[in-house]
Parts: C-alpha cells; structure tokens; sequence
C-alpha cells in the first residue's frame, strides 16, 4: 500500500476475520477504548506521570508522543496492568484495569518496548505461547499462529529461535504475540522501531484493518512524521502531563504535528553548529 | 608488521591502565605474584639439582606438562580474558596468515604469561648443573617446550573461535567447561587422601606422559641425563612433530577465520512443529509447562545445574570403592535436596519475559502448575532411580521405603516451598544467554540468605518423614520405613499443592512489583 492521507484508513481485506474483533458484542459507542483520569507515578523522587488524563474512542487509532523521559512508556505500562499506579484510575472498554485485571487484559493486546519475549522458542511457539497463556483451545491458536505468520511475513522463520531473529523480526513476532488473542484494544509503545519499511507498510495496513473491523490501536512513537499520516486522533505528552488532545487534524490546527510538537514540548535550539562544521 | 602488533599490544595494555586504576593495581599484583612465583620457581630449581636426576627428570616433565595443558585450557575457561588482539579485530586489515601466526606468536611469548612460562622453562636448566649433557639440551628442550605451550593455546583458540561462531556450541561448552572444575574439589581430596603412594607413582606417570605431546620436550634433558639417548631423540622427534602439527592446524584456521565473517548462527536454532507444546494439553498450564521444558532442553541455566547430579553419582561411586557408602545409599535424598529448590529462581530466570505472563492475565496456580509440571516430570524419577539402583546394588533393598520417602517428601515439600518463595523473592541470576557460571551483579548476601531460608523450611515441613525414615534406617524396620513412604508423598503432596495454591495467590497479588524489580535487575 503507498502511504495514505491523513485521514483515509483503507481496510485491508487480507486481514483474516479471526483477528478482527467481533463486532457483535461492541459496547455502545460512549464507551470509550481507554480512558485515564488523574494517573500518578513516582519513582522514588522522579514523578514519571503527574495527573494525566487521556481518552481514546473506541475506534480510533490513536498516536501518543512525547519527547524522550515523558512518560509514554510508563503510562501504557500502567494502562495495560503492567506497573502499579500511585494513584488515579484507568478503564478499558468500561472495566477498571486495577479492579478487574484478568478481564481487562483479556481485552488488550500489548507490544511493550525493552521487555524480552521468551526468546527460546521458535516464533510459532511463541505465539502458541501466548495464545494458550490466554486460555484458547489448540485449533484456533494453531489456526491463528498460522494466518500471523503469513501476514507478518514470518512463514519460514516460524521454526527459527526468536533469539536468532533480527530486531525487526522481533517486533513483528511481538506484534503477532500481541494480536492472537484478538484483544480489542491494541497498545504498541514503538512498534515501527527498526522495522524495514516494507514490512512496517504491511503492519500498518495490518493495523488499518483491524481499526476498520471495529478494533482500537494506541501507538507511541517518536516519528511524528508517521503518526501524522497513520493515526487519526493523537496525544502530545511531556513531563508526564497531557499537552494536547484531539482528532490529528485539530491538535496539529494546519500546522505540521512536528512543528506543533516542537512548539508545544519547547527545547529547541536555535543555532546552525561551530563553524568549522562548515564544508563551504 | 611483528613489531607493529607488539607494540599495538602493548599500547592497548598502556592504554588500559589509563581507563580504569584497577586494572593498573590488580596488573602490578598479578605481575607481582608472577615475579614471586618465578623467584621460587627459579630458587626450587637450583634445589632439585642436588637431587638424583631421576626427581629432576620426574618433575620437569610434569611440570611441564601441566604448563602446556594450563595454556590451552586457561584461555578457553577465561574466554574474552585477552581479546585485544583477536582475529575478529584483525580481519579487516589486510593481512596474510602466515606474517600473522608469527606476529601472533611472539606477541603471545612477550607476554606476561609468556615471559614467566619461557624464564621458568629456561630456569629447568639450572637443575642440571651436574650433569653437562643435559645442560647443554637444556635451553633448546625448554624453548621447544614453552612454544608449544604458546602454540597450542593459540591453536586451539583459533580453532574454539571458528567452531564457537555457533550459539549453541558456546553454551554447551560454557557448560562443559565447568565440570572439570567442578571435580576439581573431589580430584584434591582423592589425590590428598593417597599422596603416600602418589610420590612412589610418580617417576611412572612421568614416563607415561614423556611420550605424550604434552610432556616430550620438558623430557629430553632428563631422558639424556639418564643415559637414555634413543628415547631423547625419539621425544626430540614427538615434540618438534607436535610442534609443527599445531602450527600447520593454527595457520589453517586463522586462514579460515581471516576470511570467513562473523556468522549468525541462522538454522542452527531451528526446530520443526510446535515440539513440547503439542506433548502438554492446551491448557494455561500445559503451556506454561511446554515453556519451562523447551528452556530446560534449550536455556544452560536450567540444564547447567543438571550437571551437578551425574558428578554427585560420580562422587557417590567413587566415596562407596574407597570404603564408606553412606553417601550412595542417601545419594536420592541428597539429589531430592538439591533440586527441591531449584524452582526458587524460575521467575528470576524468566526475566522481563515475565510481563507475557502478566499482560496475558494467566492465573497465578496456572503459572506455579506448570512449571512444578515440568521440573516433576524431571526430577522424580531421578529421585526415585536415584534412590533404588544404589540400594539394590549395595543389596539393601529393605530401606528403600524409608530413603524414598524421604527424597520424595523433601521434593515436594521444596516444590511448594519454592512456589511461594519465586513469587516472594528474586534472585539475582545471570541473563539470558550469559554463561550460566556468571556471577551475576547484585548477588547479595541476602538473597543467598533467602535460598538457605527456603531450604531450611523444607526441611522443617518434611521433617515427620525425617525422623520416620532414619528411625527405620537405624533400627532397619521395614514397617517404619514404609511409613516413611507414605508420609512422605502425603505430606509432600499436600505441602506442593498449598505451595502452588498460595504461590499463585502471591504472583497475582505481586505480579506488577516481581515485573518491576526484574526491569530494575536488567537496568531497563
């Protein structure tokens, strides 16, 4: 697929129905995907997340950026029952993660950045893995490791150790890890990191469709670039605090959502370099 | 070029004494302790030239022998102790092999270990005062001797590298070269126990290695001294054979590894199908106990400390010749023991990789079933062989009851005990892929402390079967030791479910803090 404009999410008819989540049991449309309110995290001295809210349609796919240290990573963390916030409460699809967290991760899929997978599996057990982890029987996971193995483009590496895989490889394999279960809500903190671009076009169509089947996907990412074009509503964050919020057309309000970015994170420098880096 | 990579060498040593002040204080120690070792080598020498040439004979030629086999084991032990010059670094530079092998070997005798192994050798010629022949022959057998050492340390280096290239070769000799160390306890109490006849065995272990490569050369003077000069010339042609044989094995694999790139293992780790997770039932459980047997075949860490169980069994046998078979009768009980908390590091092991446990919302029984699962299906029949081969060898098969009750009582209890003391604790554990020997960062004196804890729980709880079991041993009543037996699996068995049960509980409820110290333990 070549890249799309902003706002026009084509569906993808290679993804299977199984991956799509079933439309049948979607809650009414006021409920939205991911709703915070009030998130605290504090390590030691260093508040990490200081009172950020964030509310993300069902339906949406919704980019969420900050600069370096904003607290991305650990506000997904927190999202999908990973760490333990200070305070504030967090629902998925209108169930409290830290009240009732086996149901509430039975409806999210998470691709986490710095956590290792069990890389000593070949990629088709890890996926079984986590498809039986999540307690399907053994006919729907082979059925699905198999159609994910085929649209991350991992057929022949499915016997190969997930240790022996390149990084890009690794990302896909989690993202395959991620989706078996068909979560309806997906959270990806860098998924396009040193991913080839032929095979982030095909993750990204992957994640058109399954958005277009009713699902919602959460991205973090330091490509604006990418979010600008992939993502229909987005976040900026910094400090741990919420900055901005909307459709991706409102928060970057005709400007590009770099610019908009830079402006709004500040910390720019405004200098050319020494002199003598000067060729000319 | 040869002084090129000298003084590369030599610069590199410098410039490594600038980055870190330990490096220079525990070089000036080593060094130190090399000179001191030299002085007394040197003065030991002097020494033995008072004796009969048979003893000056006798210990060259074992000293020199353990000098070449300490050269070529060392360096694959200590692998990366010295890699400042390795053949990776140099591939890029245009280079032919042979420049490189005679460049590599001078570098490797001007070196510290060099410097001292080639003043010892050449020290062997000041015990041959008396005897003029000899000391002639002397200097050359003992040149001869320390390239050999040099040689064969870097020729099976060169060829280690171009076979380790494999991931799975690396941790499968991470592993194997441990054991002799591991023996190395055993081998000094063996040898302490029998040094009386040893010095009387000595003179023939040293004719038997002379006319190995390893000793040949140190031979030859003494060979000489002897009056045995067919047998001189006769080590003069095994050594300088040697000699040439290793340079002709090291040139051909520095010449492979000059053009062969470093090479991903790709294919190596592959397998077909879904391999354990089709053996299991498709359940939580199932899974997680697939999981733990694809890293019990897969991960060293796990199979590394199987290792210790084949050396008990070696011990045992060896303890029950020598005259006292205590250890073998118990050798089930002991192995019980030994594994009984083997599950206290699963989590550790697990590393972040444990987030795929808790994003998925697997229940914490599921998680504690599945690995008690796979470490049972190990270890009790071990246990169980363990305990009834020996006893029916010894021919005392009326305690068997009372020994398996015990083993079995104390593996259970432990799977339980070390269910809830994973969810409880972490350990500090090498990573994934390091060697599973490493002490790892943060082994601190209370997380030991909490492993000898668990241990002493175990074998509190298991202590009704205990006292059942030795009683029936000492008084040797069948009818206690059954009791053993059936005590021992009741009780264990409650104690392992109660274990998984509340083990489960506590992951639930610690879930996210276990995920955040593990992050904190890998600096994440």
């Amino acid at each position: 697929m070549t890249d799309a404009a902003p706002d026009s999410v084509v569906p993808d008819p290679a993804v299977p129905e199984t991956l799509a989540p079933s439309p049948g049991s979607a809650p009414p449309i006021a409920v939205p995907a991911l709703e915070i309110r009030g998130l605290r995290k504090a390590f030691g001295a260093k508040v990490a997340v200081d009172g950020l809210d964030l509310t993300v349609p069902t339906g949406s796919f919704y980019g969420l950026v900050g600069p370096n240290g904003a607290g991305k990573t650990t506000t997904l963390s927190m999202a999908t029952g990973l760490l333990r916030p200070d305070a504030g409460t967090i629902h998925i699809l209108g169930t409290d993660v830290w009240r009732d967290t086996v149901k509430a991760k039975s409806l999210v899929g998470v691709l986490s950045d710095g956590i290792a997978l069990f890389d000593r599996l070949t990629g088709e057990q890890l996926i079984t893995y986590h498809g039986l982890l999540h307690g399907m029987d053994r006919e729907t996971v082979a059925q699905r490791t198999g159609e994910l193995l085929d649209l991350l483009d991992l057929r022949s590496a499915g016997g190969t150790l997930v240790v022996d895989y390149s990084a890009g490889m690794t990302k896909k394999i989690a993202l395959g890890a991620a989706l078996v279960h068909a979560p309806r809500l997906l959270v990806l903190d860098e998924p396009f990191e040193s991913v080839d671009p032929v095979s982030a076009a095909n993750i990204r169509d992957l994640l058109a469709g399954y958005v277009h089947g009713g699902g919602t996907v959460i991205v973090s990412s330091h490509s604006m670039d990418l979010v600008q074009r992939m993502c229909d509503h987005v976040a900026i964050i910094g400090s741990g605090r919420q900055l901005a919020a909307g459709t991706t057309d409102e928060v970057r309000a005709g400007s590009t959502l770099e610019d908009r970015f830079v402006e709004l994170v500040g910390g720019r420098h405004h200098s050319e370099g020494p002199s003598w880096l000067r060729t000319s | 070029m040869v002084a090129h990579l000298l003084r590369l060498r030599f610069r590199l040593l410098l410039n490594g004494f600038t980055r870190s002040t330990w490096t220079l204080v525990s070089t000036v120690i080593g060094a130190a302790w090399g000179l001191f070792v030299l002085v007394g080598l040197v003065i030991g020498m002097i020494a033995l030239s008072f004796t009969e040439p048979l003893w000056v004979w006798t210990v060259s030629v074992i000293a020199g022998a353990a000098a070449v086999l300490g050269w070529i084991v060392i360096p694959l032990l200590l692998r990366g102790m010295d890699q400042s010059l390795s053949v990776e670094k140099l591939r890029i530079f245009p280079l032919p092999p042979r420049r490189l092998l005679v460049a590599l070997l001078v570098v490797g005798l001007l070196g510290v270990p060099g410097l001292v192994t080639l003043v010892a050798g050449l020290s062997t010629t000041l015990s041959w005062i008396g005897e003029p022949v000899a000391l002639i022959a002397a200097p050359f057998a003992a040149v001869l001797g320390v390239a050999t050492c040099v040689t064969a340390s870097r020729a099976f280096e060169s060829v280690g590298a171009s076979l380790a290239a494999g991931r799975r070769y690396r941790e499968v000799m991470g592993v194997l070269v441990f054991v002799p160390l591991i023996l190395l306890g055993p081998i000094i109490g063996i040898a302490g126990s029998s040094i009386a006849t040893l010095s009387e065995d000595l003179p023939g272990i040293a004719r038997g290695v002379s006319w190995t490569p390893l000793g040949a050369a140190w031979s030859i003077p003494g060979d000489l001294a002897l009056e045995r000069p067919l047998e001189a010339l006769a080590k003069a042609g095994i050594a300088v054979a040697t000699l040439a044989v290793l340079l002709l094995l090291w040139r051909h694999s520095l010449a492979t590894l000059l053009v062969t790139p470093a090479r991903t293992s790709s294919g190596s780790g592959s397998a077909k199908g879904l391999g354990p997770f089709a053996w299991y039932p498709a359940t939580p459980t199932g899974a997680v106990a697939a999981r733990t047997t694809v890293y019990w075949m897969r991960d060293p860490r796990y199979g590394g400390s199987l290792i210790m169980l084949p050396l008990l069994a070696v011990i045992a046998v060896f303890l029950a010749f020598t005259g006292s078979d205590w250890f073998l009768s118990a050798l089930g009980p002991i192995i019980a023991a030994t594994l009984a908390i083997t599950l206290c590091a699963e989590v550790s092991y697990d590393g972040t990789a444990f987030a795929s446990h808790l994003s998925s919302g697997v229940s914490g029984v599921a998680d504690r079933a599945g690995r008690v699962v796979t470490l049972g299906l190990i270890a009790v029949p071990l246990v169980v062989v363990a305990t009834v081969v020996p006893l029916l060898v010894l021919g005392r098969g009326d305690e068997i009851p009372a020994l398996l009750g015990i083993g079995l009582g104390l593996l259970l209890t432990g799977f339980g005990v070390s269910s809830i003391a994973s969810a409880r604790f972490l350990l500090p554990v090498p990573a994934a892929g390091e060697s599973p020997f490493k002490t790892p960062p943060g082994s601190t004196f209370t997380s030991q402390l909490g492993m000898y804890a668990a241990w002493l729980v175990v074998f509190g709880l298991a202590a009704p079967e205990l006292a059942l079991g030795i009683a029936a041993v000492v008084t040797g009543n069948v009818i206690l030791g059954v009791a053993a037996l059936v005590v021992g699996i009741v009780l264990g068995t409650v104690f392992m479910l109660v274990g998984i049960r509340q083990g489960g509980a506590l992951l639930e409820r610690r879930g996210p803090e276990l995920l955040a110290s593990l992050m904190q333990a890998r600096g994440a």
